[in-house]
């Protein structure tokens, strides 16, 4: 029998690798947007305004408080109650791109603050503006704290956009659903599921294990 | 140059900075000197507003400093600031260090403002450390490039919050020579220290600070021989 659904599964790779490149354009998007959302969210909260820091502060910590699937749930079905109608794809990429930004804008707020105020405090005494006291001196080393990180958290979010496969987006995850009405090995076909994950993730772990250590060993130079 | 017209500064409860008057002239050295916690560092960071005042009149170079509509970064462009801890950029060289706020804020040429850079590292003893970045360099050094990284701007005064306390003995001569040197050329200068040989040897004025106001202003020589207040007398017998 093994054999048997194993020549299907093979037959219905192309199938999968179509799931695989599904889950890699939602991840992909959602995290360039994620992240240059969350470096903006992120700078803000690090700043002085008082307003802005609670107001991101308090959607961030609203978000990650809430299971990813409800705020899936709440884009799909809940937003075309008061007009704002959206096919599964891009539901999924804003769901997504919101959850990157909240978590990477945390990071970044970390990693500004964990710069030493004597930094800044060089800066203003020069005469450097606040945006180029954060260009040239604030954000090159708040980098090294925020980017080991920044990627590992890139790892999670592929993985968590498996939960978009709830609103019907043809994802890997998907796909493996599908499939295994037709061949009924759960653990054939999750475990291919699971390797293309793995497929995907392991290079970025591989880069954050590489950051984190030329980040702690090299204090010098980037 | 600098004056000061009954400043007041309060951090809460605390009256940092109580009823300041002190007028410092062009090309004048004065160093201040009080018991930690006496408001001696609260003042020089007023002058470019890395700490703003709450009351009374600040003007420096003609600019009223104490009003907040004020655009400081063409004062500060003009004040050099030495910090106790250096606060060089860790992820850039020396000259790099030193030639960001010439390049970004005077708006300098890059190729001019490295020259300069060069000839000024040169000039504090470090003309073989333009590409050396800041953990490279001991604490003597890395103050000598923070002295170079205020002096690249061309400033018409330099403030100095007591720039040898966290260097080892032996690193002090070094960095003391360059400020002397400096006080020889006729730069303005403030400068917070407890070193009392550099007040005897350059200052023009000592301004002796306590609890937030300044109790004694005189010559070294008068203020080392004869203090007038107790306050001055205890302090300097606690130090010398």
């Amino acid at each position: 029998m093994w054999g048997f659904y194993f020549n299907e599964l093979i037959r219905s790779l192309p199938f999968f690798i179509k799931g695989l490149w599904m889950t890699v354009a939602v991840s992909g998007l959602s995290l360039i947007m994620g992240t240059i959302i969350g470096f903006i969210w992120g700078i803000l909260r690090a700043s002085r305004n008082k307003i802005l820091r609670s107001l991101i502060g308090a959607w961030v910590d609203l978000i990650r408080g809430t299971p990813f699937l409800v705020q899936v749930f709440i884009v799909f079905f809940i937003l075309p109650g008061i007009g704002i109608e959206l096919e599964a794809f891009p539901a999924a990429v804003i769901a997504l791109t919101n959850l990157a930004a909240c978590f990477i804008c945390e990071i970044v707020a970390g990693g500004i603050l964990a710069v030493s105020s004597g930094q800044r405090e060089a800066a203003t005494a020069s005469g450097l503006s606040a945006y180029q006291q954060l260009r040239h001196i604030i954000l090159p080393q708040a980098m090294r704290t925020i980017l080991p990180p920044l990627v590992g958290q890139y790892v999670l979010l592929v993985k968590d956009s498996s939960v978009v496969s709830a609103i019907g987006v043809v994802d890997v995850t998907r796909v493996g659903w599908l499939t295994v009405q037709r061949i009924p090995e759960g653990i054939m076909v999750f475990g291919l599921v699971g390797i293309l994950y793995f497929i995907v993730c392991y290079p970025l772990i591989n880069l954050s294990n590489i950051l984190e250590r030329r980040m702690t060993v090299g204090a010098t130079r980037l | 140059m600098i004056s000061f017209k009954n400043v007041n500064k309060w951090f809460g409860d605390l009256h940092v900075l109580n009823n300041i008057d002190l007028e410092v002239e062009k090309g004048e050295v004065v160093v201040v000197c009080g018991p930690s916690g006496s408001g001696k560092s609260t003042l020089i960071r007023c002058i470019n507003r890395l700490e703003p005042i709450q009351e009374g009149e600040l003007i420096v170079d003609g600019m009223k400093v104490h009003d907040k509509k004020t655009n400081m970064t063409q004062i500060r462009a003009e004040i050099g600031f030495v910090f106790q801890s250096f606060n060089l950029y860790p992820h850039m060289t020396a000259l790099d260090n030193i030639t960001i706020a010439p390049i970004k804020v005077r708006n300098i040429k890059k190729a001019e403002a490295e020259k300069l850079g060069k000839q000024i590292l040169a000039r504090v003893g470090l003309g073989d450390k333009s590409k050396a970045y800041p953990t490279q360099l001991s604490g003597g050094q890395q103050q000598r490039v923070a002295i170079a990284r205020g002096l690249c701007m061309r400033p018409k005064m330099m403030l100095f919050d007591e720039p040898t306390s966290a260097l080892d003995p032996e690193m002090i001569g070094e960095v003391l020579d360059v400020m002397v040197d400096l006080a020889k050329e006729g730069m303005t200068m403030i400068v917070v220290t407890h070193e009392m040989g550099f007040a005897r040897e350059v200052a023009k004025r000592v301004v002796f600070m306590d609890e937030g106001q300044i109790i004694e202003v005189a010559p070294p020589k008068e203020f080392f021989t004869n203090p007038k207040s107790e306050r001055s007398k205890i302090f300097l017998n606690a130090i010398l």
